[in-house]
């Protein structure tokens, strides 16, 4: 008997994804300064993922705007297959309920073909940024805050609601997050943001079974109040 | 009769952090019973390579002692009840030899046992046990990683006996298993189609038919552990470790 074992004697399984949800407000108040240094943000924040060893194969990216109403700006992707962002155009109102709806629906088919595909995932991340208060259908909101608590609570999702800005309702956010208060960012400091969100999707990109990610919350002193 | 190969090895993550190994493997023989027990330590669980190494031993020790009430006896939930007590009260001692909380020595925990014409399988947690039966390779147990990449059941959690898979049968056509860690199982697995890869055969094979010498550490045996330490080791950053039984012919 030979002891060779050949390349094709082996399996090449995908690398476990890190699904990562940035859920963003693009009303009419986040015009200027800060819609354009949140599209800087998330284009570094790309970049970061890109260089990163650990997170390049793993983290799975989408983006949901929601003002008037909602749209997926970028369906889950790859790093690879990511569009850049050039500028995203604020306008109209705050349907913050019915962004993070659309947020979950796309989640949950992503897990579906994650699933179909015997492709292994890790725990979802929810980064749901705002600058004001909701203002759309209010059973839509209260649904969003149960899907996403609910989510919470049994450990099927991490969820980062952000306040950029002194509008920011913090009060609606925390709804969002029963186990640690929503931040508030510190000026326009996407851009620490992003970094630490692109160091953290790499740490859990590297877990293994039984390990607990902590997250590196000394590192939020940066960018964020709590 | 089986001939035996195991091996454990660091892998790349833990010796990037400069950090401990934490799978274990074990073989024993007694009274015609031979046993292999695999253990892979919890990444966050702080003494789990203690641990992996008291179920790997405690594990060989209990399917000796009881190998033939698990192949032949009628209550299985009393039998997984028996392997999760000894295992576990043999964490507590480890436990208290190094002052650590029980749920810091957590591991999966996969055995295969074989005797006569009878064999018995326990497994908890991630890793494949896979066999060779009639010339066909199969899995007897597969992953369990509930929804997410890094979540498991260990010896250590409290749902232990309601998650641990026991079978047993015989023999017949019966010519190797195999043990793997969830780290040699992202190269000798496919995730996929819930196969094994062509490999885990060959590695049966080989144990089986390499020549036998009057040796601890006999070729085929160095050979199988190049093959771990390079090929199924350069496919993950986890720790990799194996068990292979390969039945002579006589």
């Amino acid at each position: 008997m030979s002891l060779k074992i050949a390349a094709d004697d082996l399996i090449e399984n995908p690398t476990p994804r890190v699904p990562v949800s940035l859920c963003i407000d693009t009303s009419g108040s986040m015009m200027g300064d800060k819609i354009r240094e949140l599209v800087e943000g998330v284009n570094l924040f790309y970049d970061a993922i890109d260089a990163d060893d650990d997170a390049h194969d793993a983290a799975e990216i989408s983006i949901i705007e929601f003002n008037s109403g909602t749209s997926l700006i970028q369906d889950y992707a790859s790093i690879e297959r990511l569009q850049r962002i050039d500028k995203i155009d604020p306008t109209g109102a705050t349907f913050l309920g019915e962004g993070v709806n659309l947020a979950l629906d796309t989640l949950e088919a992503r897990k579906s073909v994650y699933s179909g595909s015997g492709v292994l995932y890790y725990q979802p991340w929810l980064v749901l940024m705002t600058d004001g208060q909701p203002n759309g259908d209010n059973r839509e909101l209260e649904r969003a805050v149960e899907r996403v608590t609910e989510l919470v609570n049994v450990k099927k999702l991490t969820v980062f609601p952000i306040g950029i800005g002194a509008d920011a309702d913090m009060s609606v956010l925390a709804r969002f997050s029963p186990n640690r208060p929503p931040l508030r960012l510190r000026g326009l400091n996407f851009k620490e943001f992003f970094e630490w969100l692109s160091k953290s999707v790499s740490r859990v990109s590297r877990s293994t079974p039984g390990d607990t990610v902590k997250l590196d919350l000394e590192g939020l002193a940066g960018w964020a109040e709590l | 009769m089986f001939k035996e190969f195991h091996h454990q090895v660091r892998g790349r993550g833990h010796e990037a952090e400069g950090t401990r190994g934490q799978d274990r493997t074990a073989y024993a023989r007694r009274a015609g019973i031979q046993v292999l027990c695999l253990a892979d330590g919890a990444g966050s669980a702080t003494h789990s390579e203690f641990g992996a190494q008291s179920v790997v031993h405690d594990g060989c020790e209990l399917l000796i002692d009881r190998f033939h009430d698990f192949a032949n006896g009628d209550d299985a939930l009393q039998a997984r009840r028996d392997i999760v007590d000894h295992l576990q009260a043999g964490l507590a001692e480890t436990a208290d030899k190094f002052q650590c909380e029980i749920g810091d020595l957590a591991s999966t925990f996969l055995a295969v046992a074989v005797s006569g014409d009878r064999f018995v399988i326990a497994h908890v947690g991630d890793g494949v046990v896979g066999f060779v039966k009639h010339g066909e390779l199969r899995v007897a147990s597969g992953p369990d990683n509930a929804e997410f990449a890094n979540a498991t059941t260990f010896i250590t959690s409290s749902d232990t006996v309601a998650s641990l898979r026991l079978f047993r049968g015989s023999l017949e056509g019966v010519s190797g298993f195999i043990l793997m860690s969830d780290g040699a199982s992202d190269s000798l697995y496919d995730q996929r189609s819930g196969r094994l890869a062509p490999a885990c055969e060959k590695l049966i094979a080989i144990t089986a038919t390499a020549p036998t010498r009057h040796s601890k550490n006999p070729e085929y045996k160095r050979r199988l552990k190049r093959i771990v330490n390079t090929q199924i080791r350069a496919a993950t950053k986890d720790d990799c470790s194996i068990g292979i039984f390969g039945r002579l012919i006589s």
